[in-house]
C-alpha cells in the first residue's frame, strides 16, 4: 500500500523529529563540555563513560532521542518513507544553526557547502524508492 | 582530525549492524494490520520476544557511547554531518545482507553524501 500524502500534521511530526534530533545532540555536546573530558583514550574510557553517565543532561539528551524514535515511527507508519527521508534531512541545516547560536561555533562557507551536498544526496536517495 | 572521523566512522559502523539486524527481525514477522490495536499490541510482543531485536539494541547502545567520545573531541556542526556516512553504510549493507537493488539515483545520492562528508573533513 503506497502511504504518500504529506498532509499538514505528518509535516509537523516530521519537523518535530528533525527539531528533536537537533536539540538532542545539542544536549549531548553541552553534556559532554560539561562533564570535561575532552580527549578520550582507552586509559579514561571507563571514567568518561561513568561521569557521562550521571551527567543529566547527557540523559535528557538520550530521553530526547527516544522520544523521537517513537514520533518517527508513528509518522512512517502514515507516509512512505520516500517522503518522509527528505523533511527529516533538515536536521542537517538545523544542526549547524543551533551550533553556531548556543555553542559559538564558527561555521566555515566550506562547511555549510558540505552539508548542502549532503542534504541533496539524501534527496537523490529518497527519490529512486519512489519509483 | 582523522582520529573523530574513524570513531563516527566505527559508530555509524555499530549503529547500521543495529538498524540491520532490526530490519532483519521485522522483515520475519508478519506487520501490524492498520487500524487494528490487537494486532500492534501482537507485534510487539514479538518483537520482544526476538533475540536479535535485543542483540541489535545492544548494537546501538554500542554505536551512542563511541558516537560520544567522538563528540566529545570535535565540534557539533563538524561531527553530526558526518554522521550522514550512515547512508552509505546503510545501502552496502541492504545490498550485502539484505539483498536490496541498488539504482544510478541511490549511487548518485551516496556520492553526493560521500562528497559533502570530503567537503566537510578538510574544512
Amino acid at each position: 500500500m503506497r502511504k504518500n500524502r504529506l498532509t499538514f500534521v505528518v509535516f509537523v511530526m516530521l519537523i518535530m523529529t528533525d527539531i528533536g534530533e537537533s536539540i538532542a545532540e545539542l544536549l549531548l555536546k553541552k553534556g559532554l563540555l560539561h562533564t570535561g573530558i575532552l580527549a578520550v583514550s582507552l586509559d579514561n574510557l571507563l571514567e568518561f563513560v561513568a561521569r557521562n553517565a550521571s551527567s543529566c543532561l547527557i540523559w535528557c539528551g538520550v530521553a530526547v532521542y527516544m522520544v523521537n524514535f517513537l514520533i518517527w515511527i508513528a509518522a512512517l507508519s502514515r507516509v512512505d518513507l520516500s517522503i518522509a527521508l527528505p523533511v527529516a534531512s533538515t536536521s542537517y541545516l538545523f544542526v549547524p544553526i543551533l551550533s553556531v547560536i548556543f555553542l559559538n561555533e564558527q561555521v566555515s562557507l566550506v562547511r555549510w557547502a558540505g552539508v548542502a551536498l549532503i542534504i541533496a544526496g539524501i534527496h537523490f536517495l529518497s527519490r529512486s524508492t519512489r519509483s | 582530525m582523522l582520529k573523530p572521523l574513524l570513531l563516527i566512522l566505527v559508530a555509524e559502523l555499530w549503529g547500521v549492524t543495529g538498524q540491520i539486524l532490526f530490519k532483519k527481525s521485522v522483515n520475519s514477522l508478519e506487520p501490524p494490520r492498520l487500524r487494528c490495536a490487537a494486532s500492534y499490541l501482537n507485534f510487539v510482543r514479538c518483537i520482544l520476544r526476538t533475540r536479535k531485536i535485543w542483540l541489535g539494541l545492544c548494537f546501538v547502545a554500542v554505536g551512542t557511547v563511541v558516537w560520544l567520545t567522538a563528540l566529545a573531541q570535535t565540534e557539533l556542526s563538524l561531527a553530526f554531518p558526518i554522521k550522514s556516512v550512515q547512508y552509505v553504510l546503510i545501502l552496502i549493507a541492504a545490498r550485502l545482507f539484505l539483498h536490496e537493488r541498488i539504482d544510478a539515483m541511490k549511487l548518485a545520492g551516496t556520492l553526493f553524501v560521500i562528497a559533502g562528508i570530503v567537503l566537510i573533513t578538510v574544512s
